[in-house]
């Protein structure tokens, strides 16, 4: 089990009294995602809709990686590994 | 004693207060900055709830206690995962008693038995046989309205764009649309009872059967508790407006009338609120220290309050930003000094 760092857009401080970053241990993205929509459902609100997958405009980094362009959401996590969401940036 | 008024903008809410005479004000804020607000009730505890929202990150509603600490509840209102509905927005949040109910889009109507801190579907309303043909208004497909009677909680009407009037005289069990007397916007092929699009409702505080309409097609009153619609319009510039406002003391109605739904500017660019004081058989303008020229906003259908003090607060939001206040039932307003984002809804309550 891997520990990884999770950490939510400053947009997101209002509604989580604060909490931008914490930590939670799971082996794969899928798994630290399930982890997330089951522990903190009032954060997983504001990341997935009701298609269970994210908001359309919510983006999910692996460190570096876009996770939607990963193959499959089963990508291994290793200690230290961040998940960083943020908003898609477009339009003008 | 003084008056909060809090106004839900596209970019957070702002906390104006001010003592009895309304006469300064002084402005807080925002909170939920990035976010819209766009539904903001207290309950009879005292708690205060909004409804926040992001294009990005979706609907939530919050609760307060102070209008400083603010915490999101435990279950906002949810459609089902896999379900072909997306919840978009907490529309009207109406605290009662014994249940507190949210408005929302797309059009569906929650309850919640615990204060707000969790949310059930009201099904009987939400999955209703007409369901399948409602269609959206402008601003969504949404349920905007609430009306709980306090002769009976049992009794509930609901406003829904563009679908009309729903009412309930058993708890929510069963719904009936009722638009009897209003022109049909968009008619459907098999559903002949849907298709109206009602902007806001409100109830006579002393003659309870009575339920005052801003509609699309125009300004109507019910005097049987919405079987039937009259309209009244005398007086008004055009029947086309969003916000319907009612002073529970002097049962003063106020209106936001607009230039027809091509527009929605203010009539030649002057900007007027109307009042009526003998429950909608004439209108007159409460427009003093309103602008005469140039005014090319709207005032959307959440964005009129009134504090229920003597003699009434009225508060205006506009969409270009900024609240207009009157200490006199709308006999003179003015414009609180501040340029706010666009206002989405405005309430106001007294405080000790």
């Amino acid at each position: 089990m891997a520990r990884i760092r999770v950490l939510l857009p400053s947009v997101m401080a209002a509604v989580t009294q604060g909490e931008l970053e914490f930590a939670l241990d799971a082996d794969s993205v899928a798994l630290a995602l399930a982890t997330i929509a089951r522990e903190r459902p009032g954060i997983a609100l504001h990341l997935f809709d009701e298609s269970g997958g994210f908001r359309q405009h919510v983006l999910c980094f692996l460190n570096e990686t876009n996770t939607r362009w990963l193959d499959n959401l089963d990508a291994p996590l290793q200690d230290g590994d961040t998940l960083l969401f943020m908003q898609a940036v477009s339009g003008g | 004693m003084g008056v909060v008024v809090i106004v839900g903008t596209a970019k957070g809410a702002f906390v104006l207060r001010s003592s009895n005479a309304r006469q300064e004000w002084k402005v807080e804020g925002p909170l939920f900055k990035g976010w819209k607000v766009t539904a903001i009730a207290r309950a009879a505890d005292g708690t205060y709830l909004a409804g926040t929202a992001s294009d990005v990150y979706g609907p939530a509603i919050q609760k307060s206690s102070n209008l400083r600490d603010w915490r999101q509840v435990e279950k906002s209102p949810q459609y089902p995962e896999g379900g072909k509905r997306k919840l978009n927005q907490i529309w009207s949040i109406v605290p009662n008693g014994k249940a507190h109910y949210a408005g929302v889009d797309e059009a569906g109507l929650f309850r919640s038995i615990d204060r707000g801190e969790t949310w059930e579907p009201v099904t009987a309303l939400n999955e209703h046989p007409t369901s399948g043909a409602w269609v959206p208004g402008a601003g969504g497909l949404c349920l905007h309205s609430i009306i709980v009677d306090p002769r009976s909680d049992r009794r509930i009407w609901c406003g829904i764009s563009a679908v009309g009037v729903f009412r309930s005289d058993d708890g929510g069990e069963t719904w009936h649309a009722k638009n009897e007397g209003v022109p049909v916007i968009v008619e459907d092929k098999e559903f002949k009872d849907i298709g109206f699009c009602v902007h806001a409702i409100a109830q006579d505080p002393k003659q309870l059967d009575t339920i005052y309409r801003q509609d699309h097609r125009g300004m109507f009153r019910s005097s049987d508790r919405g079987d039937r619609w009259q309209r009244i319009e005398n007086g008004l510039p055009s029947g086309y407006g969003f916000p319907l406002a009612l002073d529970p003391r002097t049962r003063a109605l106020f209106s936001a009338p607009l230039e027809s739904d091509e527009y929605r500017i203010p009539i030649e660019g002057r900007f007027a609120v109307y009042r009526s004081r003998d429950g909608g058989e004439s209108w007159h303008p409460a427009a003093a220290g309103l602008p005469e020229r140039n005014a090319y906003f709207a005032v959307l259908r959440r964005a009129l309050a009134v504090d229920g003090l003597d003699p009434c607060g009225v508060y205006c939001g506009t969409t270009s930003g900024t609240i207009y206040a009157s200490n006199n039932c709308g006999d003179r307003w003015q414009a609180i000094p501040c340029v706010l984002p666009r206002i989405l809804t405005v309430a106001a309550f007294t405080e000790n």
